[in-house]
């Protein structure tokens, strides 16, 4: 045991939110299990527990591994892994899981294992991984546009059409979250408005299309055109039931919530244990406990800028940054979406919410991030620059 | 491009930044929705999730006077299947089983159910009815079926609970204990004690339980208790006999089918208590079987013909403008007045007699004669001497429903007319109920005081009595002794003599006073001419301890239509075995047969055993079992030996001898 924590590098604050969450966790996910193993399973929410457990036992030792690794593999890495995740991105789409009737080919089935993954998750960790590389590739020279297509646009269209028909959020957010790893890597911004503009312009050709064209493009489509359209004009729908009863579970909740395992919203919540998992955390724990878990992301927040300012290269900078701000910003849209700052988009809050994808990459991404930090300590204790009064103040932090 | 990691940090600042804003955005709209709008919130997840349950009270039960039980509400259940539930594999392996398990419990065969239950699923029925208002026990054993074991998201089960109320007695009495029904439109219909306690004692209060969502159609209560207890209903004990209503349910009911009448009813009445003992109504249906239909007693007010005659002759006697002596002519048997006949049913009459006898012979020309003559000039006293004797009244019952008395006044120009006193005086042109009728009947059988039928001994929660209902008196006294004395003996000779119109039912072993009637329905048309034939009275004649009354409508003229021939043997079954075949009065009154000796050797014993507790007592003569028990039991432990059975003939240690612990004794019997 001494052995293990002594091989853990990298930051370890960011270790230790990450284990606060994943413990945290445990509450919210085994109250609102209840309810599933009430209707759907056969009463005992105990295997609800042990699977959580699971996950994250694997999503911990993925983190581990992970960091382990010297964060200069990764650029190799994304490059291997790249044409794997679009093969997988494919054979998903294929394959047509359907959820209530609507089809929703998110996940694909992990042979032997008997378990499902989303692959789009896994996509967006390489894909983010991949654009650091480049942008950290070209950080030295002048590119024109049309240079950046091949090496840059052509992987990230590639990627984001293939998640398009089921997937429209998560498309939204890894386009969102590569346009500002591009923002940040420096990555012209002329030129990102032209690609913004390029992908306003695909997007409604694909909209038209799968318009004038019902039976050619996967019914999820319609899906999410309805709850765009929808959340704009208020029209009164299954997803507004949601908002409603996630509203009822934050309104009851108050300031110190009705105590751990007591949600009644979690009944009627659909996705109570993952998509609207903040509106029991609120609940259960009220306003005290909503903000506990907002303060644990801001501090998530604030050591990932704290990782990439002291990464020693700008890959690492850009790499902690890529695979850093997603979660927190996916942290922050699941809240949105409960609050009823965003339509409802199926975002899990990372760590927390039960699902093993969710977990498994959101701890791959922190193994990354570890991965830097790691590397940075390795060359402060090789050269043992003297201590900085303010770099010991925002490690302690 | 010569990015400088500066570059890269500022903009990370400044995403940072945008991100804080955003997270500044989730933190106000979370405060909006907890404080600005969270009471809407608030209310709006108590509205949708906590529902107040109405626990529905037990309502009372019905019972007789001695405790049989008339009506009581029970649990049935409907069990039906959801064919389309089970999944394919566990429908196929249970659907055999099933099928056989429901053969064996509705004697239809296993391939008739499983062919029906193949089709429901085929069908996407969903709601397929296995079976109807059974019992709970059965229920259990239903429940345990192949399949439906399984509950309801596997098995597909479906359970319906409801509360039916039941009659254990059956049709008997069926309308009288009643019963209260709400439509589906909430009108709610009351009959019979049922229906009239049914508000005030037999309902209770419902109780509330808090319970909240957790699924689709599923609730759980939010407490270990209920907001409010629900408050079973009181139970209610009527005056109703379990025995005599028997006998008079089948009397009738044997009457009505040897004549083919269209209804009847019978009443019996306690004279002293005005308890009602038993009260029965007959109809015929469409199919010619009798049931209890309406309740003809309380409800049907009709001419009563010549039992009124008793009413009449009770007023001119009181006002003491005759007395049963006088002589009437009975004018060959028949009397008009402006054109109109009153006929006696003997022809050419009976000649000049008594107006006693008159009644006897229950001659119309000689009651409506006498009548007449003492009342022509002034009807109004006749007809407010009536009223005197509260025979304008409603009895003022709980059971709904009750027909309005009619005796037309005088001064009342619209129904009064010429002949309305004529014909008044032998019962027709005015309307009673049979339970009214009775209770004059009653009244006269209970030396002039007038009490109200009963239907009610006391209301009950459990042992406690919470209303007792005691006996109500409507008018003490209706008319003086004299006049009771001279009618009681006119109701007796009706069947003692033998001009009486009611000798036929004359028994030497018991003695009945009544009078019979048979009057003319529906005179108007000739070809719907239709009799009512009743008789009302009380038993034993001279005691009087039960009044009744029982009313016969439109008996088959074919077969006979005399009050004495139709009505009569009700009368007479029911006081014959009220006081000759039930054992009401033939109760033996101990079966503990009690054996001299058995208690003599009982009291040896006993007296040995309280005196000797340390000594041993003479055992000789004693039997063996008594011996050994006294011994054994004494306060020094010893043992005994006993050789051979039957009486003690010697014991080896003498008697007054002290006995020390662990002595052995030994018995030698014959």
């Amino acid at each position: 045991m001494q052995k293990l924590f002594d091989n853990i590098k990298g930051d370890r604050l960011i270790w230790a939110i990450a284990a606060l969450l994943a413990i945290f966790s445990f509450l919210p996910v085994y109250s609102a299990a209840s309810n599933l193993a009430y209707i759907g399973g056969n009463g005992n929410t105990f295997t609800f527990f042990v699977k959580h457990f699971m996950h994250l036992f694997l999503g911990f030792s993925i983190m581990y591994a992970v960091h382990r690794v010297p964060y200069r593999y990764f650029r190799g890495i994304s490059m291997i892994m790249l044409p794997i995740v679009l093969v997988l991105l494919v054979v998903t789409m294929l394959q047509g899981t359907t959820i209530e009737g609507a089809n929703a080919s998110r996940w694909i089935q992990i042979p032997i294992v008997g378990m499902s993954f989303q692959t789009s998750t896994l996509a967006s960790v390489v894909l983010m991984v991949y654009v650091a590389r480049y942008l950290s590739k070209i950080k030295d020279k002048t590119i024109t546009f049309k240079e950046s297509i091949l090496p840059l646009w052509v992987p990230v269209f590639l990627v984001l059409m293939l998640i398009l028909p089921a997937n429209f959020s998560t498309t939204a957010i890894i386009f969102s979250m590569v346009m500002m790893l591009a923002f940040i890597g420096g990555y012209p911004v002329k030129y990102l408005a032209l690609i913004i503009g390029a992908g306003i312009i695909g997007l409604t050709m694909f909209i038209l299309v799968a318009k004038a064209f019902p039976g050619a493009m996967p019914n999820r489509v319609d899906t999410w055109m309805s709850r765009i359209e929808n959340f704009s004009n208020g029209v009164d729908t299954e997803e507004d039931y949601q908002i409603e009863q996630a509203k009822i579970a934050i309104a009851s909740g108050g300031i110190k919530g009705v105590g751990p395992g007591k949600s009644v919203q979690k009944n009627f919540l659909p996705q109570s244990s993952s998509d609207f998992i903040f509106a029991i955390i609120i609940e259960e724990y009220g306003l005290i406990g909503g903000m506990v878990v907002l303060v644990a992301y801001m501090w998530l927040l604030f050591r990932i800028v704290i990782a990439a300012q002291k990464a020693d290269t700008v890959f690492g900078k850009l790499l902690v940054l890529g695979v850093g701000l997603p979660i927190v910003f996916q942290a922050l849209i699941n809240m949105a979406v409960a609050v009823e700052l965003f339509p409802v988009t199926g975002q899990t809050l990372p760590l927390i919410s039960s699902g093993g994808t969710s977990i498994w990459m959101t701890c791959l991404a922190i193994g990354i991030i570890l991965s830097v930090s790691a590397k940075r300590e390795e060359i402060k204790e090789q050269e043992n620059i003297e201590d900085n009064p303010l770099e010991i103040l925002s490690e302690a932090i | 491009m010569a990015v400088t990691e500066k570059d890269i940090l500022n903009k990370l600042y400044f995403v940072a930044g945008c991100m804080f804003v955003f997270i500044f955005l989730v933190v106000y709209k979370l405060v909006d929705i907890q404080f600005i709008q969270g009471d809407k919130y608030r209310d709006l997840g108590v509205k949708r999730a906590v529902e107040n349950v109405e626990i529905p009270a037990n309502r009372g039960n019905v019972y007789s006077a001695d405790g049989s039980l008339l009506a009581t509400s029970i649990p049935k259940y409907d069990i039906r299947l959801d064919a389309v539930q089970p999944q394919n594999k566990t429908f196929q392996e249970y659907i055999k089983p099933l099928c056989d398990s429901l053969a064996k419990f509705t004697g239809k065969p296993a391939s008739y159910h499983q062919q029906r239950i193949r089709k429901a699923r085929a069908n996407k029925n969903r709601y397929y009815l296995i079976a109807r208002d059974i019992g709970y026990s059965d229920y259990l054993r239903v429940r345990n079926f192949p399949l439906l074991e399984l509950g309801a998201i596997k098995g597909g089960l479906i359970v319906e609970q409801n509360t039916k109320r039941e009659h254990p007695m059956g049709g008997i009495a069926h309308r009288s204990i009643g019963y209260e029904r709400v439509d589906e439109d909430g009108n709610v219909t009351r009959a019979g004690i049922d229906g009239a306690y049914g508000e005030e004692y037999l309902k209770g209060t419902n109780g509330h339980r808090l319970k909240q969502k957790i699924g689709n159609g599923q609730w759980k209560p939010i407490t270990d208790y209920n907001q409010t207890e629900p408050k079973d209903g009181y139970d209610v004990y009527t005056t109703i006999d379990v025995n005599i209503q028997d006998i008079a349910h089948h009397a009738l009911l044997e009457q009505l089918e040897k004549y083919k009448a269209d209804h009847g009813c019978v009443v019996v009445m306690e004279t002293q208590t005005g308890e009602v003992k038993a009260i029965a109504n007959l109809g015929r249906n469409s199919e010619g079987n009798y049931y209890e239909r309406r309740n003809y007693a309380v409800w049907e007010s009709h001419e009563p013909g010549s039992t009124f005659k008793l009413m009449a002759l009770t007023a001119a006697l009181e006002d003491k403008v005759i007395d049963t002596s006088d002589v009437v002519d009975t004018k060959n048997g028949i009397l008009s007045f402006y054109g109109k006949k009153v006929r006696d049913s003997k022809r050419g009459g009976y000649g000049k007699i008594s107006i006693g006898k008159a009644f006897e012979v229950s001659s119309n020309t000689g009651i409506v004669s006498a009548i007449d003559q003492h009342y022509r000039s002034n009807p109004k006293k006749f007809v407010e001497r009536l009223y005197q004797m509260n025979l304008n009244q409603k009895l003022d019952l709980p059971i709904l429903g009750e027909g309005e008395p009619i005796i037309p006044h005088p001064d009342n120009k619209k129904r009064w007319s010429g002949i309305a006193l004529q014909w008044m005086a032998y019962g027709y042109g005015v309307s009673f109920t049979p339970l009214q009728t009775l209770t004059f009947y009653n009244a006269i059988a209970n030396n002039g005081e007038m009490v109200k039928p009963q239907f009610l001994k006391e209301v009950k929660e459990f042992d406690e009595t919470i209303v007792p209902f005691k006996k109500e008196i409507i008018n003490p006294r209706i008319c003086s002794q004299e006049t009771v004395s001279k009618v009681k003996q006119l109701l007796k000779n009706v069947v003692d003599k033998e001009h009486g119109t009611g000798h036929k039912l004359y028994s030497p072993n018991f003695s009945m006073a009544g009078k019979t009637g048979t009057c003319q329905k529906d005179y108007a048309n000739k070809d719907k001419l239709n009799y009512i034939s009743s008789f009302a009275g009380f038993f034993p004649a001279e005691n009087p301890k039960y009044s009744c009354i029982v009313v016969i409508h439109e008996p088959d003229k074919s077969v006979g239509y005399y009050g004495a021939d139709v009505s009569g043997p009700v009368f007479k079954k029911i006081a014959q075995k009220i006081y000759t075949d039930t054992p009401l009065v033939d109760e033996v009154e101990t079966l503990e047969l009690v054996d001299a000796k058995t208690k003599s050797d009982f009291d040896t014993y006993f007296e040995l055993a309280q005196k000797y507790k340390t000594i041993m007592p003479d055992v000789v003569g004693m039997s063996a079992m008594d011996a050994l028990a006294l011994l054994e039991n004494m306060d020094v432990e010893v043992k005994v030996k006993l050789n051979g059975s039957g009486i003690i003939k010697k014991q080896s240690v003498d008697k007054s001898i002290k006995l020390k612990k662990n002595q052995v004794i030994v018995l030698e019997a014959s």
